[in-house]
């Protein structure tokens, strides 16, 4: 099909991405064994994810942009096909170009203190560089930048046709909020009926919803093995990794609990053979066992996350995105399963569980995870962007004091490595560890 | 009481927290509550003969207490406001409300209840939107606040005390509105920093004795003589500006600000809550999430906003926006990013400017005010001629 330059621009990065997944996927299947299967389907996920929405937009086939955290499954239920519109800076945040496209926001008039997560979306959005889908639907937290990103959405002149939904997730977490947001869920549905002509099978969303219960299930599962002292993994691949085809690529697919399947049978064979993390030089052992109160590190990871376990045996046992406090939902009838997705999406899903609300699940997740994991210390990175987090910063200090834990703020960007550079955050790290004992 | 007496009151009101007007009614045995946001509905307290009181960090001039629960990328002004809580300066206050309006403000709250001891603290969930469902939930979420200053005050709310305070309110409304209409004029009665001032000051008084003292400020306005000799006309556009100096730097260069769309400016009081409903709380939160001008904040409303801003443009024949930002605040910015582009295909000049809670930065703000009246002269059709500084 001929595609108009505007579309074609549009999905330009799209089949770069995919091809470059392609790529992966290939080297992947060149590592031999059951870990070297984990990433090769990790990639077959995300090839298919790009493969679906190029598809869609070369095709003239329904899609939506959609967000994370914002009860993928009932798109799943009704065969919608989705991407995150955030998903970019984090896919390909190793790709060259994504530093030139940081300083372009900047020239944009977007500023240097807005999250350069939220950033770069606004800058595809503007400049033509993202797929224009049929709908978009939203959710209103967990940052200040999170609406603002809606609004440009609504305010870009190549997206004025798109009809868009934006769930408003209350601040509290009791029965009337939950109650309030399942309602503005069953309203997204209805939008999306109307707009894509896809409809909801209750029935097909019980299986989708019984599916993810079996996948958190097994995450939970998993997460008892990173207990172990050494942690069969570490900031790869059981965190933000597990997150993404969770959340963001496959929820309530059976190809999601297979790949946690295996995932687990990779951790289990390690924990069984007393294998950490750390491979590839007999002096390497884990020494510090990290709690990163956050999403890793994305442009600059390589040159960070290896360091922390080579040089300093610390290992990343647990981070925000790899906590799994799922509930798993009562399929017995519409309104369980609309309050076991509300439940999920407010007060289970990482980031919104943290940052939606009251700071509370600041520290008490850092009181849970720290005795259940055998944390040695809690890193708060203080990403630029996450505001509401660095404003509850004293209170997770303080609640780490109380439980007898060293705790460093540092102040970086996750994506942008000259905001504060990789070696000023590993002496800051150095310091910490040597001044705390550890190591 | 005379007009000269309300302004001196107005200005003492808002270059301090507390005031002799407070001490009053402390005095007498007052109750006072702090709120943190323009989408708090201060009628409540009102209501319950409390005195609301507006948060602010007036007087600050340092964060370093703060700092050890904020950090460097938070916004200024609620470190200082906290900062000053932490410092005894807000030890007046018989409670606390605060609103998830901003990921700053919000924290507030968590660090407030952790840090202070103050009676009553609360924290409101205020929705991002502004349809019938989120009309619903605030309506739910200012009774309970309802519910719980009834419990700590032991009033009792009545509907016809809320209907009361309604009515007082949007007679304070109506006159304010009155005041920055007559700013259209050639030579309007008060200058942007007077304007500040009467708005901050209805923010932190008893509300009958400002209602009293705005009276007397009105009617000598309207047979002002005016203000003239100034360079252009402008208006300010932004978040929480509460302080006249802000103002009056930007008018010391030439230009006076003929109105604004701010948090603690037209925003307030340029639509008046529905007193006919027969449910007074449905008509506070019809007013706080549909009808009132919203911020950023409230997502899928910027088309409203920025017709709102146009239309007092046009009303107010302003010649350049100055669109304020306090550092870190991602609402703004990206707000002025999308007015800036729309102003400026309009036609109409627009300054971004970014800032700090405490003035600071003077020589810059002057530098930038100083070029942008230049590059207005170029482009605008209502300069007038032979300005003077108002200085």
């Amino acid at each position: 099909m001929v595609m108009t330059a505007v579309k074609q621009k549009s999905v330009d990065r799209y089949v770069r991405e995919r091809d470059r997944f392609a790529e992966m996927l290939e080297m992947a299947r060149l590592v031999p064994g059951d870990e070297g299967e984990l990433y090769a389907k990790m990639f077959e996920i995300l090839l298919d994810a790009k493969e679906t929405i190029v598809d869609c937009v070369e095709n003239d086939k329904p899609f939506i942009a959609g967000y994370f955290c914002n009860a993928p499954e009932l798109f799943t239920a009704m065969g919608v096909p989705w991407f995150m519109v955030m998903e970019s800076p984090f896919l390909q945040s190793s790709a060259p170009y994504v530093l030139s496209e940081i300083d372009a926001t900047e020239h944009m008039g977007l500023g240097t203190d807005l999250c350069t997560a939220i950033r770069l979306p606004i800058y595809y959005i503007e400049e033509g560089l993202m797929p224009v889908p049929t709908a978009a639907v939203g959710l209103l937290y967990p940052c200040d930048a999170t609406p603002m990103l809606q609004q440009v959405i609504m305010h870009n002149q190549g997206w004025k046709d798109v009809p868009i939904f934006s769930c408003d997730p209350p601040y509290t977490s009791d029965e009337r909020a939950i109650t309030y947001f399942a309602e503005e869920l069953k309203r997204m549905v209805t939008f999306l009926e109307e707009h894509t002509g896809h409809t909801m099978d209750i029935d097909r969303l019980r299986e989708v919803c019984e599916e993810s219960n079996r996948t958190y299930s097994l995450w939970q599962d998993y997460n008892e093995l990173r207990r172990n002292v050494p942690s069969p993994h570490g900031f790869t691949p059981g965190g933000s990794t597990a997150f993404a085809i969770s959340q963001c690529f496959t929820a309530g697919d059976p190809r999601c609990t297979e790949w946690f399947d295996l995932l687990y049978k990779c951790g289990e064979a390690r924990v069984k053979a007393g294998q950490g993390s750390i491979v590839g030089n007999p002096d390497w052992k884990e020494r510090i066992r990290l709690f990163w109160f956050d999403i890793l590190p994305f442009i600059w990871a390589e040159d960070f996350l290896p360091w922390l376990e080579q040089e300093w045996g610390a290992v990343v046992v647990m981070d925000m995105f790899g906590h799994c406090p799922y509930t798993l939902i009562d399929t017995t009838n519409e309104d369980t399963i609309f309050y076991g997705l509300a439940k999920r999406a407010l007060i289970d899903a990482p980031m919104i569980r943290q940052a939606r609300g009251t700071a509370e699940n600041f520290s008490n997740d850092i009181r849970r995870i720290v005795p259940d994991y055998k944390i040695d210390a809690v890193i708060w990175p203080g990403h630029m962007g996450h505001k509401d987090g660095s404003a509850a910063s004293g209170i997770m200090r303080r609640t780490c004091r109380e439980l007898g834990v060293p705790f460093l703020h540092i102040g970086l960007d996750l994506f942008d490595p000259r905001y504060t550079s990789v070696d000023e955050i590993k002496d800051r790290v150095s310091e910490f560890f040597t001044g705390m004992g550890l190591g | 009481m005379s007009a000269q007496d309300a302004w001196r009151i107005f200005a003492e009101a808002t270059r301090s927290l507390g005031n002799p007007e407070i001490d009053a009614w402390k005095a007498q045995g007052g109750k006072v509550v702090g709120f943190f946001c323009s989408m708090v509905p201060d009628e409540l307290f009102t209501a319950a003969g409390i005195l609301p009181f507006r948060m602010r960090g007036t007087g600050s001039t340092s964060t370093e207490l703060a700092d050890a629960y904020f950090t460097p990328i938070n916004c200024t002004f609620p470190r200082h406001a906290f900062n000053q809580a932490l410092l005894g300066e807000y030890d007046f206050l018989d409670g606390m409300v605060c609103i998830n309006s901003c990921d700053h403000v919000r924290r507030v709250y968590d660090n407030w209840i952790q840090a202070l001891d103050t009676p009553f603290v609360h924290v409101m969930s205020l929705p991002h939107k502004v349809d019938d469902p989120q009309v619903g939930w605030y309506h739910d979420d200012i009774a309970v606040l309802k519910e719980k200053i009834e419990g700590q005050f032991g009033v009792e709310i009545t509907g016809d005390r809320l209907d009361e305070a309604i009515r007082l309110h949007n007679r304070i409304r109506a006159l304010q509105k009155e005041l920055y209409q007559m700013r259209r004029a050639e030579r309007p009665p008060i200058t942007g920093v007077q304007a500040l001032e009467v708005m901050v000051a209805g923010t932190a008084l008893p509300r009958e004795r400002y209602l009293e003292l705005l009276e007397e400020v009105v009617e000598e306005a309207r047979t002002a003589p005016g203000v003239d000799g100034y360079r252009a006309r402008l208006m300010i556009v932004g978040g929480e500006l509460d302080d006249p100096e802000y103002v009056r730097i930007i008018e010391e260069q030439g230009g006076l600000v003929v109105t604004d769309s701010t948090c603690f400016g037209s925003r307030l009081m340029w639509e008046a809550i529905d007193e006919e409903d027969p449910d007074p709380v449905r008509s506070l939160a019809r007013y706080y999430i549909q009808e009132r001008p919203s911020c950023p904040r409230m997502c899928g409303d910027q088309p409203r906003r920025l017709a709102y801003v146009r239309d007092l443009v046009n009303e107010f024949r302003v010649d350049g926006v100055i669109a304020e930002r306090l550092m870190f605040c991602d609402q703004w910015l990206v707000e002025h990013y999308m007015t800036g582009n729309d102003l400026k295909a309009d036609g109409i000049p627009f300054l971004a400017l970014d800032r700090e809670y405490i003035l600071s930065g003077t020589g810059q703000l002057r530098t930038r005010v100083q070029a942008f009246l230049e590059a207005i002269k170029g482009t605008s059709v209502t300069i007038r001629a032979g300005a003077q500084s108002l200085a």
